[in-house]
């Protein structure tokens, strides 16, 4: 589903973010990417749903080489991504329910849908009744899941999180985990990023371990 | 699904304006001033034209005939100032109808044409010229061709007011020319860094549609929309300030200048002129988010 061939990357030199990194991610997979802070983890994020170029290697996503694919034409893969961003991305001047819409809205679903699916998924979420609230209305944590709901709306094929609980108590991270396991039970590959050792004793299936920018091992339970 | 895109795109556009109304309200403001300074200048410069073609719309030569020319030769004459292209009009004044007119102008010189013995007034030719063709080069040889025919005896025609007034009609068009052009350039600039300060405030959001998914198109039409129509708001607005201001111009002004208010009044946009400012507005609007929008939409 997801590989990666000696990825390298360099934002600056002489330092490399991410140092000959080979991974395979199979259809179906529940991973976490786990390291400390300034260990490439959301680097390896960004390059995979193809944010930013590596300096070098090659990504194959569903059979295609995502590095080939031209500008205009990336949304396509986009579009079976959901994506958790560590910084949530949320569009501030729009409403929680249009956050949330915005990737049903590109691929021109019809508005009965739209509002049906986003209602859903801010169920799940445990948000339904803040709709119609403005992001900055909301808690750290409420942003968060507005993020998470906006990546799991379209029924992604792969889900990228990005410290997806950072900002969620116990109880609610394990219930967004819950959440993420479902989808991955319905067939979705699932790959999160984070530090949190509980999460990863709990739902851990296939972990990588970086370190440095360097993948120290690879573990499967 | 295009109508679903469609409502969207309109849903968008319409929300983006309400939503960003300050910052838009900004980008009118400068858009506006920049295209009333040059609507002022193209109205002051529309005056000046009309002002220069009322004068030299009553561009006469008066051609004086010898005295008793019989009807036949002066025909050949009014023949020949028919052929040409430059006359607009012919009036044949007899020497009894310039004495009229001199005295319906002059009443109290009445006793001393009384005493005189004969009329003192030759007939003549009153030539109008068309004022679109006129011009002093060509007009200069057909006089003197004229002047040639026998039975004329005298022309009278005001050399100095003619180059005068072509001078200046010279200098207006030149003036316009580099004033005009300098300013179109300036606001073009102006208006399409409005539009462009106005993109980059939101292109955060641009990278986030992207990021979910949106193809360029699907992020594009909003804002070129948006452009469009704040361009050309810019304008409209422009074109009423305008109005205000050759409303109230010559109010202000008073008749203090006396002829010099001619000179320097306000003349109304013709609809072609105003067309064309709401229409710049458009495509600068348009321009300036298209370029912007380059910049984010290329990863």
């Amino acid at each position: 589903m997801i590989e990666l061939y000696h990825i390298w990357k360099q934002y600056q030199k002489p330092d490399w973010a991410l140092k000959d990194i080979t991974l395979t991610v199979n259809q179906g997979d529940f991973c976490f990417v786990t390291g400390p802070s300034g260990s490439g983890k959301t680097t390896l994020m960004k390059i995979i749903f193809r944010q930013i170029f590596p300096t070098h290697g090659q990504i194959i996503v569903d059979g295609r080489n995502i590095l080939r694919v031209s500008d205009h034409k990336i949304y396509r893969l986009r579009r079976t991504m959901g994506i958790v961003f560590q910084d949530f991305r949320l569009l501030f001047h729009k409403r929680v329910f249009d956050n949330v819409a915005v990737v049903l809205q590109v691929v021109g679903f019809p508005r009965k849908e739209v509002r049906r699916r986003v209602f859903n998924s801010l169920r799940m979420v445990n948000l339904n009744h803040k709709m119609w609230e403005y992001p900055s209305h909301l808690s750290y944590g409420e942003q968060q899941r507005v993020a998470i709901a906006r990546a799991v709306v379209n029924n992604p094929k792969i889900i990228l999180a990005d410290e997806p609980t950072g900002n969620l108590d116990t109880e609610l991270a394990l219930e967004i985990m819950s959440l993420f396991t479902e989808i991955n039970k319905k067939g979705a590959t699932v790959i999160i990023c984070t530090h949190d050792r509980e999460l990863i004793r709990h739902f851990g299936q296939k972990i990588f371990f970086l370190y440095k920018g360097k993948l120290l091992r690879e573990e499967t339970v | 699904m295009i109508l679903q895109k469609l409502q969207h795109f309109q849903r968008e556009t319409l929300n983006n304006l309400w939503q960003f109304r300050a910052r838009n309200v900004f980008s009118i403001t400068i858009i506006c001033l920049s295209f009333l300074i040059v609507g002022i200048f193209v109205s002051l410069s529309n005056n000046l034209r009309y002002t220069a073609q009322q004068i030299s719309k009553d561009m006469v030569v008066v051609f004086f005939l010898e005295k008793n020319m019989d009807a036949s030769d002066r025909a050949v004459i009014e023949q020949e100032l028919n052929n040409s292209s430059l006359v607009s009009r012919i009036q044949f004044i007899s020497s009894e109808q310039a004495l009229q007119n001199f005295l319906n102008k002059f009443p109290e010189l009445e006793g001393i044409v009384e005493n005189l013995e004969t009329n003192p007034f030759p007939s003549s030719l009153e030539v109008t010229l068309k004022e679109k063709d006129f011009s002093y080069e060509e007009t200069q040889p057909f006089l003197d061709k004229i002047k040639q025919i026998s039975g004329i005896e005298d022309v009278q025609f005001n050399k100095d007011w003619v180059e005068k007034m072509q001078s200046l009609s010279r200098l207006a068009r030149a003036v316009g020319f580099f004033l005009g052009g300098i300013l179109i350039l300036a606001s073009f600039f102006i208006v399409s860094n409005v539009i462009k300060l106005n993109v980059f405030a939101r292109k955060d959001e641009i990278e986030i549609l992207r990021l979910v998914g949106g193809t360029n198109t699907f992020i594009r039409i909003p804002f070129l929309a948006e452009g469009i129509i704040l361009g050309a708001l810019g304008g409209i607005l422009s074109l009423l300030l305008l109005f205000i201001v050759i409303k109230l111009f010559p109010v202000y002004l008073g008749s203090s200048l006396g002829v010099l208010n001619e000179l320097i009044s306000f003349r109304y946009l013709s609809f072609s002129q105003s067309t064309a400012i709401i229409s710049s507005g458009a495509i600068i609007g348009f321009f300036g988010s298209m370029s912007s929008l380059a910049k984010f939409l290329k990863t």
